[in-house]
C-alpha cells in the first residue's frame, strides 16, 4: 500500500526534474498557435480591448489590427507619405472639393467575398453615422457615395489637404465589409482584407493565421500570436530564452546595454509622438507669458529626456520630430536659468513660487521627468508639487481645469494639422490650456486649407513658432520607437508611427 | 444573502463614487462631443445612477452580471475565462504554503528559542518583508534567463499541455506561496505552542502516555483550528487575485482583470469581480465553520 501511494510522488518528482533538465535550451513554447509551424511569437506589453477597429483606441488592439484589416491609402513606412494599399489611384476635383479614388480589383475579404465601392462607403458611413471614436476625421467630410464598384467619391465642404492622412494614418479607418457590424459581433470578430486572419484570442494571447489569398501575396510565415507580457523584464527574457521572436517591451534601462548584445537584435527610431507640459492659464501666474518663458528657460531638455528614457528620446522645442518633411528646427531655449529668474522678476512674481504638477502612472516616463523638471525649476524659486494620479483622475481633473500644470504626450500624430490645431486655436477642443493668439488661429486656418506642400509647411513653421515663443506648450521630446526581435528574424522594420507590420517577416 | 445584498450597495456606490469617467477613459484625447455623448448613450450612463443600479441588480439577480464598456464581452464569460487560472494559483500556493508552513511551525513550536526556531523565524520574517515583486523577476532571471530551465511566464490549461501548466505554475505559485507561507508558519508556531502548554497535555504527558501519541492527538489537534481559520483567509485573499504576481508572470488571473477594471473605470466589469470576491470570502468561511465541526467535536453539539 505504502509504496503504491508513493509511485504517483514520485512520478511527480521525476517529471519536475524532466522540466528542470532542459538548461540552457529554449523552453517549448507550447500553447495557442493555429495553423502551420512557422508562427511567430510576439511579446506585447496589453491585451487588446476589443478589435473593432472604428471603436477601439488601444494601442494594443491596433498592433493586432494592422495585420488584419487595410484603408484606402497608408502610411510610407520610411518617411510616412500617404501610399496607395486599397485605392490604388485618387484625383482632385479643381476646387479641391471632390477627391475621386480608385479601388484596387482582385481583392477579397478573409471570407471569401469581394471587396468593392459599397463596403467603403458602408466603413466610413458608419463611422459617420455612428459617431464613433473617429468621426472628427470626416468633420468636413460631405459625403461618400460609390461611383461603380471600382471607384468611391468623396465631397467635402472645404479644401482638405490632409485627407489621405485622416483616412489612412492608422487602422482606426479600416474598410469592413458591407453589413459587417450587423453579421458580427465586431468586438471579438474581424472579415479584413489584411494578410491575416483573427483566429482566436483569450486572456494570454491573440492568434493571427496567413491568409493565403492576401491581394499583397500570401504573407511568409504561418501566423503571428501576440502574447501579452505586462513585465518589461519578462519580456526581454522571453526573447532571449526563445519563447518569442519579437517584442516592443524593453525596459528603458537595458536600451544601451542591449545593443552591443548579440543575442537580440535592437533598433530604435525617433517617433511621432511628441511629449511636452501645459501650463493651465486660468492659474495666474501662468497666464503671464513671462512666466511661462522664464519655466521654458529654466528646463532642460536634453537632461530630461535623458532621465526619462534613459537617453532614448530626441529633445525638441516644437512638437513635429526631425525626420518628418513638417519638422522645424526652430529651437529658442537653451536652458538659462539666469534669463529665467530674470523672467520671474520682470513679472513680479513672489519666489519660491508652488506649481502644482500633474502626472499620470499610464505614462511611468512622465512621473520621472517631471521629477527631474521638479529639480530644474527648484533652482529658479518654483517648488513644484508633484501629483501622481492614476490615468481616469488624470483626465477627470484635466477635463474640469483643476491643475496648475501637467506633463502628457501627443501620440500617433503625423499631419502638422494634427499636431497643432485643436491643442492650440482659440476654444480648440484640447485647448485645455486656454492659449489664444489670434495670429496663431488665422496660421492654423490657412494651414488647414493649404494644398501645396511646400507653402504648407512654411504656414505651420510660423505657427509653430509662435506657439513655442508664446509657450503654449512647453514641448519636451520625441521619444524613440524601441523593439527587438531574434537575431536572424528579417523583414520586419521599425516605423516610426509604431504601427507593426508581420507581412513580410520571415523567422530565423 | 443580507451580506451578498449589503455588499452590492456598498460595490456601486463606491464604483461610482471614485472620480474617472469610463467614456473619457475609452475615447482617449481627442473626439468630438457628438461622439462622446453617442458613447455615453450606449453604455447607459446617461442614466440617473438609482435607475442604473436596479437594473444591474435586477440583472444581476438573474445571473447576467451584464457587459464590459472595454471589450464588449459579458462580465460573466470574462470571469469565467479567468477562473480555472486563478483557481490553479490560488491551491497551488495554499499547498507550498503549507508546505513550508506545517513542517516549519512544529519544528519551531517543538524547540522554542532554539536555532531551528530563530532561523525560522528570520525566513518568515523575510518571506513576509521581501516585495513579491522582486521575488518574482529574480526568479525569472534566473530560471528562465540565466538557466533557462523554465518559461518567463503565461498560461496554458492543464487539459492542453499538463508539462506546459506545470512549468509555468512553478514560479508564481512559490512566489505567492512563500508570502502565504511565511504568514502561515507563525500562526503554527504560536498555536501549537499553546497547545503545548495546556493543561490537558501536561495530564496527557502526566498519565505516562507516549510524547508521540500526546503531540498527534492532543497537541496537534488542538492546534488545527486557527490553522484552519488563517488557511482560510489566506487562501480566499488568493482567490481575489494577487495582482502583482499575475502582472509580472503573465498569468490571466482575476486580479488583473479587476486591475485593468479599475483602470479604465470598467463598472460592470469591476462590480462582477468585487461580488464574486465577496462569495468567495462567505463560501470560504462556511467551509471552515464547516472545517471546524469536525475537527472539534464541542463545536458540534
Amino acid at each position: 500500500m505504502r509504496t503504491n501511494r508513493l509511485l504517483p510522488l514520485l512520478a511527480a518528482g521525476a517529471l519536475v526534474l524532466g522540466a528542470c533538465g532542459g538548461g540552457g535550451e529554449s523552453v517549448d513554447t507550447g500553447g495557442g498557435g493555429g495553423g502551420g509551424d512557422d508562427v511567430l511569437a510576439a511579446a506585447v506589453s496589453a491585451q487588446p480591448d476589443q478589435f473593432d477597429p472604428h471603436s477601439t483606441n488601444a494601442y494594443a488592439s491596433f498592433q493586432v489590427l494592422e495585420n488584419v484589416y487595410d484603408t484606402l491609402v497608408v502610411p510610407n513606412p520610411e518617411d510616412l507619405t500617404m501610399e496607395p494599399s486599397l485605392a490604388t489611384e485618387w484625383a482632385t476635383s479643381e476646387d479641391d472639393l471632390t477627391w475621386t479614388f480608385t479601388l484596387r480589383e482582385g481583392v477579397t475579404f478573409h471570407d471569401g467575398s469581394e471587396f468593392d465601392s459599397a463596403d467603403v462607403v458602408y466603413s466610413y458611413n458608419r463611422i459617420i453615422d455612428e459617431d464613433l471614436s473617429n468621426a472628427y476625421r470626416f468633420a468636413n467630410v460631405e459625403s461618400v457615395a460609390a461611383d461603380g464598384p471600382q471607384t468611391v467619391v468623396i465631397t467635402l465642404t472645404q479644401p482638405t489637404p490632409n485627407l489621405l492622412e485622416r483616412i489612412g494614418a492608422f487602422k482606426g479607418m479600416s474598410i469592413i465589409p458591407e453589413g459587417a457590424a450587423d453579421e458580427l459581433d465586431l468586438t471579438t470578430e474581424a472579415i479584413g482584407t489584411g494578410p491575416f486572419r483573427l483566429e482566436s484570442s483569450d486572456a494570454s494571447s491573440t492568434v493571427l493565421t496567413a491568409y493565403e489569398d492576401y491581394w499583397g501575396g500570401a504573407p511568409s510565415i504561418d501566423g503571428v500570436e501576440f502574447r501579452y507580457i505586462t513585465e518589461p523584464a519578462a519580456a526581454l527574457t522571453a526573447l532571449q530564452n526563445g519563447e518569442v521572436q519579437w517584442t516592443d517591451n524593453i525596459p528603458p534601462q537595458q536600451i544601451e546595454s542591449l545593443q552591443g548584445d548579440d543575442t537580440v537584435e535592437l533598433q530604435t527610431t525617433p517617433s511621432v509622438d511628441s511629449w511636452y507640459m501645459s501650463m493651465n492659464y486660468a492659474r495666474p501666474p501662468f497666464d503671464n507669458r513671462d512666466v511661462r518663458r522664464a519655466i521654458s528657460f529654466a528646463v532642460d531638455r536634453e537632461a530630461v529626456a535623458e532621465a526619462a528614457w534613459f537617453g532614448a528620446a530626441q529633445p525638441n522645442q516644437t512638437a513635429i520630430p526631425q525626420d518628418s518633411f513638417f519638422h522645424s528646427d526652430y529651437a529658442p531655449f537653451s536652458p538659462d536659468p539666469d534669463q529665467a529668474r530674470q523672467l520671474l522678476q520682470q513679472a513680479g512674481v513672489q519666489t519660491p513660487l508652488t506649481m502644482g504638477l500633474m502626472v499620470t502612472d499610464e505614462y511611468p516616463e512622465t512621473v520621472t521627468a517631471a521629477q527631474v523638471v521638479a529639480g530644474q525649476l527648484e533652482q529658479v524659486g518654483i517648488t513644484v508639487e508633484i501629483e501622481t494620479l492614476d490615468f481616469a483622475t488624470w483626465l477627470d481633473r484635466q477635463g474640469k481645469g483643476d491643475y496648475d500644470a501637467f506633463l502628457l504626450g501627443w501620440l500617433g500624430n503625423l499631419d502638422p494639422a494634427a499636431y497643432y490645431e485643436e491643442q492650440h486655436k482659440t476654444g480648440g477642443s484640447n485647448n485645455y490650456q486656454g492659449y489664444s493668439n489670434p495670429q496663431v488661429d488665422q496660421l492654423l486656418a490657412a494651414g488647414a486649407a493649404e494644398t501645396d506642400p511646400d507653402a504648407r509647411k512654411a504656414i505651420y513653421d510660423q505657427a509653430a513658432q509662435l506657439i513655442v515663443d508664446d509657450v503654449s506648450y512647453l514641448y519636451l521630446y520625441n521619444p524613440d520607437v524601441v523593439q527587438a526581435w531574434a537575431p536572424g528574424l528579417s523583414g520586419y522594420q521599425i516605423r516610426a508611427d509604431k504601427a507593426i507590420n508581420f507581412e513580410t517577416v520571415e523567422l530565423p | 444573502m443580507v451580506v451578498l445584498a449589503g455588499v452590492s450597495v456598498i460595490v456601486f456606490a463606491l464604483v461610482h463614487l471614485v472620480p474617472g469617467d469610463p467614456v473619457r477613459l475609452a475615447l482617449g484625447t481627442r473626439f468630438s462631443q457628438e461622439t462622446y455623448d453617442a458613447l455615453r448613450e450606449r453604455s447607459g450612463l446617461d442614466q440617473p445612477l438609482l435607475a442604473q443600479f436596479s437594473g444591474w441588480l435586477g440583472r444581476a439577480l438573474s445571473g447576467d452580471l451584464g457587459v464590459s464598456f472595454r471589450s464588449g464581452d459579458t462580465v460573466t464569460s470574462l470571469i469565467a475565462e479567468r477562473l480555472p487560472a486563478t483557481l490553479t494559483l490560488a491551491f497551488a500556493s495554499i499547498l507550498v504554503a503549507l508546505l513550508i508552513a506545517v513542517p516549519l511551525g512544529i519544528l519551531s513550536a517543538l524547540r522554542p528559542r532554539s536555532v531551528v526556531d530563530r532561523i525560522a523565524t528570520v525566513l518568515s520574517q523575510i518571506g513576509i518583508s521581501v516585495p513579491e515583486f522582486w521575488m518574482a523577476i529574480v526568479l525569472i532571471l534566473v530560471f528562465s534567463g540565466t538557466l533557462g530551465w523554465l518559461p518567463s511566464g503565461g498560461y496554458v490549461p492543464l487539459s492542453e499541455d499538463p508539462l506546459g501548466w506545470l512549468e509555468r505554475l512553478v514560479m508564481p505559485a512559490v512566489v505567492t506561496g512563500v508570502v502565504s507561507g511565511s504568514v502561515i508558519t507563525r500562526f503554527v508556531r504560536s498555536s501549537v505552542l499553546e497547545a503545548l502548554g495546556s493543561d490537558h497535555v501536561r495530564t496527557a504527558q502526566a498519565k505516562g502516555l507516549p510524547g508521540r501519541q500526546v503531540f498527534t492527538w492532543h497537541a496537534l489537534r488542538n492546534a488545527l483550528l486557527p490553522l484552519v481559520t488563517v488557511t482560510g483567509v489566506q487562501l480566499a485573499y488568493l482567490l481575489s487575485g494577487v495582482v502583482v504576481v499575475e502582472i509580472v508572470f503573465s498569468w490571466p488571473g482575476l486580479g488583473q482583470l479587476a486591475l485593468q477594471a479599475v483602470q479604465a473605470r470598467d463598472y460592470p466589469v469591476l462590480q462582477g469581480a468585487i461580488l464574486l470576491f465577496a462569495v468567495v470570502f462567505l463560501l470560504i468561511n462556511l467551509v471552515v465553520d464547516l472545517l471546524y465541526t469536525a475537527i472539534d467535536p464541542r463545536i458540534r453539539r
